[in-house]
Order: structure tokens, then sequence, then C-alpha cells
């Protein structure tokens, strides 16, 4: 699909609290800073997908929200959608897009998400593991959000012996990364280290509170296009070059392996797609709401050996100046989880690092990047390919 | 080190009206699924069995998810197994878990195939493992008896 399909252009909010807005205040906030960071006009948007924003809020009535969204923008689309797939929702919102423009029905598409988080003390913890896990067959026993993900950690631990410290090891790159990106909650706090992430307080076995992504709120947008719109907006857009996705489970309990979730099946397909291999790809961006995601990824999408994913990271290759950068914005563990937005972020980083726009921290070769977001708990997964 | 036992079920109501920690969830019957709870609270796991594949499945569908068959009976299976993996939860995400902290979320794999989250029940969750067989138990929970497991003894 070499070449057909481009993002020209990507905005984001800064991850913070906005206690004063809802969802969809900060849908309007996105559409603001988007608008007024690129020269984009009413004619330029030709379809638009949304996704509910309230829904990490522990339920939304917005299913309407592109309804909403076009009018109050002031166009008229050939093509829009309220869609959700947890956090694969803008990875597959970039698929959507991309086979319209390939079908000639629109000719750019703004994929667009805000999100909300509820403080996780404050019922928060309880509305997301309802939303989560299965409300018969799961809930009842106490489901609770990292302690899901630690048990692909624990399974993880057992097949192939992985240390709770080599999980450590991405948050540790991550926050390296965060320091160097004015947009990310922690920057200009401090690096980590595998001792102050295994000191800190206890969540659920092998976790502790720096395994864990920050819960924030914000959203952005991404402006899909045909190859020649993109080039009237950047003189470098980021080429979609392949995509695939797979939908696998919906609750943990049913997933056919805690190491093998399905993630593989939308790289492969992804590709396949761009004709290219996992040794051509330069960097990945690769959805971490636990520390374990992005180490059982790398190896389910082929970056590294199975069961080496622990020695990949303990190799410092994925942190700033190493030899596979991983997460190059900070991640949603140290840049910060977005709630139903949470999607966005590694989207818009692999788009800027091969638009050559990541400033302090753009990498010296991003001629092609790799971008794994999945939904639920590790269920529905989305890979896309980025080429100059 | 924290022993975990079942409340039988007079003190479940008891430390209910003598707190203000809620009642745990109970798990809502659906028609298809009656005969898991009936079995439960019979002491007994049963599963719904498709002949055709000659396997038993969780969670009960009204249809095999293998092969779609909706001629399906009920097979009362060993309830031992292993857990597949767990954790154990040091910060309770429901208030009707507070005092169950530190608890075990763990996913067991039935010898008959079939995988279930449950919890840890009757052990000190120190010494949970991958690996380590179970067997089922039963929690008294309301007016209901779910499923949960154990070390096998």
């Amino acid at each position: 699909m070499a070449h057909s399909v481009a993002i020209a252009a990507v905005s984001e909010m800064k991850p913070g609290r906005y206690p004063d807005m809802s969802g969809y205040d900060l849908y309007l906030e996105v559409v603001r800073q988007f608008l007024a960071e690129w020269s984009i006009k009413p004619g330029d948007i030709q379809g638009l997908l949304a996704c509910p924003s309230g829904m990490a809020e522990g339920g939304s009535n917005d299913i309407f929200v592109h309804e909403q969204l076009y009018e109050e923008l002031g166009i008229h689309p050939l093509f829009a959608d309220t869609m959700n797939a947890g956090g694969s929702t803008y990875g597959l919102m970039v698929q959507r897009a991309a086979l319209a423009i390939k079908q000639g029905i629109a000719d750019s598409v703004l994929c667009i998400g805000a999100g909300k988080f509820p403080k996780v003390g404050a019922g928060g913890a309880e509305s997301m593991a309802r939303m989560i896990s299965h409300e018969i067959y799961e809930f009842p026993y106490g489901t609770f959000i990292p302690a899901i993900y630690a048990q692909v950690a624990s399974r993880h631990m057992f097949e192939y012996g992985t240390t709770p410290e080599q999980f450590a090891e991405v948050a540790v790159s991550s926050r390296e990364w965060a320091l160097k990106n004015p947009a990310a909650a922690m920057y200009g706090t401090e690096s980590l280290s595998v001792a102050k992430v295994r000191e800190s307080r206890p969540i659920a076995t092998p976790f502790h509170l720096y395994d864990c992504s920050i819960p924030l709120e914000g959203g952005a947008a991404i402006l899909v296009t045909s190859p020649a719109t993109a080039r009237r907006f950047t003189s470098q857009p980021a080429y979609l070059l392949g995509m695939g996705e797979y939908h696998s489970h919906r609750n943990i309990h049913q997933a056919p392996s805690l190491t093998d979730v399905g993630c593989n099946k939308a790289g492969q397909q992804a590709y396949r797609s761009a004709g290219l291999g996992p040794g051509d790809m330069d960097f990945a961006q690769i959805y971490d709401a636990f520390s374990v995601n992005p180490l059982v990824f790398m190896e389910e999408l082929e970056l590294c050996p199975k069961g080496r994913g622990g020695e990949f990271f303990q190799s410092g290759a994925s942190r700033p100046g190493g030899d596979f950068p991983v997460n190059t914005y900070g991640g949603l563990l140290s840049f910060g989880h977005t709630g139903d937005a949470s999607g966005m972020s590694m989207i818009v980083e692999g788009a800027r690092q091969i638009m050559g726009i990541a400033g302090e921290r753009q990498l010296d070769k991003a001629d092609i990047g790799l971008v794994h977001s999945y939904g639920g708990m590790m269920s529905e997964h989305s890979t896309l390919i980025f080429g100059r | 080190m924290t022993e975990k036992t079942i409340p039988e079920k007079a003190s479940l109501e008891t430390s209910v009206s003598a707190n203000p920690i809620p009642a745990k969830p109970q798990p809502r019957i659906t028609p298809w699924a009656a005969p898991l709870w009936e079995a439960c609270a019979q002491g007994k796991l049963s599963l719904p069995y498709c002949s055709q594949c000659e396997a038993s499945f969780y969670y009960p569908r009204q249809w095999c998810p293998q092969c779609f068959n909706q001629d399906l009976s009920w097979l009362e299976l060993s309830g031992r197994g292993k857990v597949y993996s767990f954790s154990v939860v040091h910060q309770s995400p429901l208030p009707s878990y507070q005092d169950d902290v530190p608890y075990v979320l763990a996913i067991i794999e039935l010898e008959e195939g079939p995988r279930m989250m449950t919890n840890i029940l009757n052990c000190d969750v120190d010494k949970v493992r991958v690996d380590m067989p179970v067997e089922v138990t039963f929690e008294e929970r309301g007016d209901m008896t779910i499923p949960q497991f154990q070390p096998l003894k």
C-alpha cells in the first residue's frame, strides 16, 4: 500500500488534569489547538472520526460526538462516525480513514480523540474494573486493571524467566525519553532507576506504582489524507506504508495465551501489507498502560526474539542513543495516559518522528517506524507502519 | 502472612450489618447459565459440554464457541486444575474487597481445559505460584454460591 495514504498533520494537548472541562470541552480544546497549529480550512476536512470521550468516567452517552463536532466545525463530511475500540480506537481510525481515502470516499479524514480519566482512589478503579471485565464471570472476583496486566507479567516470568527488574527497565527507559519531551507529564522531573521502581508502592505483584501509567486527561487530532493533499501541509508527510488489525478476545481469562494475545497477528498483517519486515523498522511506539506491554509486544511484533524482551530493555537499546528506540515521547508511563484518548499519543509521536518534527528527541534515523496500540485487556490490536 | 478463609454465610451477614463495607458483587444469573449456579449450590462444578467437540467450555453460552452447536449438555468436572497466572492485589479497587487486601486474583486452568477467573482462598498469598495445583471450593455470596479455588489438598 506504499505511499497511497499519509498523515498530513498532528496535534496533541499536554496531558494534565482539567477539572473544569468535560470530555466534550476537551474535544473543543483539541480542535482549537489543532486549527491554531496548522493552517487548515473547513474544505480540508472531508471526513471525521471521533470516539466517545466519557467512557473512563464510568459510562458515556456521547455516542453521537461526531455529529456535534462536525456541526461545531461547520463542515458537512462525506464520511463520519463515532467509534470505539478502547486504546486501539485511534489506530483503527487511521486504518478506517485509509480505506475511505483509497476507496475515493473522502480525500481527508480528521481522526480526533479526547479523554477524561477518573481518579483511581475516588471510585475510578471500580468503574474501570466494571468496564473492562466480564460482569458475571470476572468482576465479582475483585478484578483490578493493574492485577490483570500483572497476570500477563507473572505468566511471562514463569514461561521465560523474566524478572520484575526487567519490567522496571521499561519504565526507566520511558522516563529518559519523557525528560526530553516538554509536553510529557514527567518532563522536568528526575530519572528513574530499577531500584526506585521496585521501592515504589506495591500495587499488584509484580507491579509497583512506577510500573503503571499515569492517569491524566487530554486529547489529540490526526489528519489522514491522500499524499497530494498531505504535501500541501507539510514537505515531509508520514506515509502509511502498512497496517493490520486483529481482535482476539474481550475478557482476559478468554485470551488464548497470555504471552500471545493477538498482537502478532496484527503485526504480521502490517508487515505483509508494507512489504517490510521487523528488521526494516527504525523505532517502535508501543501502547504501554503498564511496563509489561512493550516487553511482551516487542516479542510478539518479532522486534526481538520470543522470551528475550526483558534482555532487550535491560540492554538499554530502547533508551535515547540506543540501537532501537521505543516510546520516544515518554510512553503512557511517563508522558501520561489520557483515558479515552490514550491510543492517540503513540500515533502522534510515530508520525512526528517520520515528519522530522520531534524536537530534542528527534531520532537521527527515522525513515520507517512501527506504532502498535491495543484496546481492552490486550483484546484488540492495531499495527501501523509509517515511512518517509 | 495473611490467611484467607471463606466467611460462613452467617458471619458474612453479621459483618455487613456491623460494617459500612458493602457486600461483594453477586453474579447476575442468565437463564442459560442457571445450571452452573444450581450445581455450585450443591458443591459441584458443572459446565456446558459440546458432544460434537467433546469439550467443556466456560463461560456458559447458548452455543458452542468452537462449532456453534446449540444442542449442549452439562457435565460435572473434577474441580481440579492449575494456576495459569495470578497477581497478589495490594490496593483494592472495590470497597467490598478492601478488607481482603492482599488478595489473589488468578486465572486457573481446569484439568478439562477451560480457564476461569477466580480468587485463591485458604492459603498464604505469598505461597501462590504459577502452575500450582488447585481445587474448586465454594463461597456463599449473598443468596448465591460461587466457585472459588484453593490449593489442592
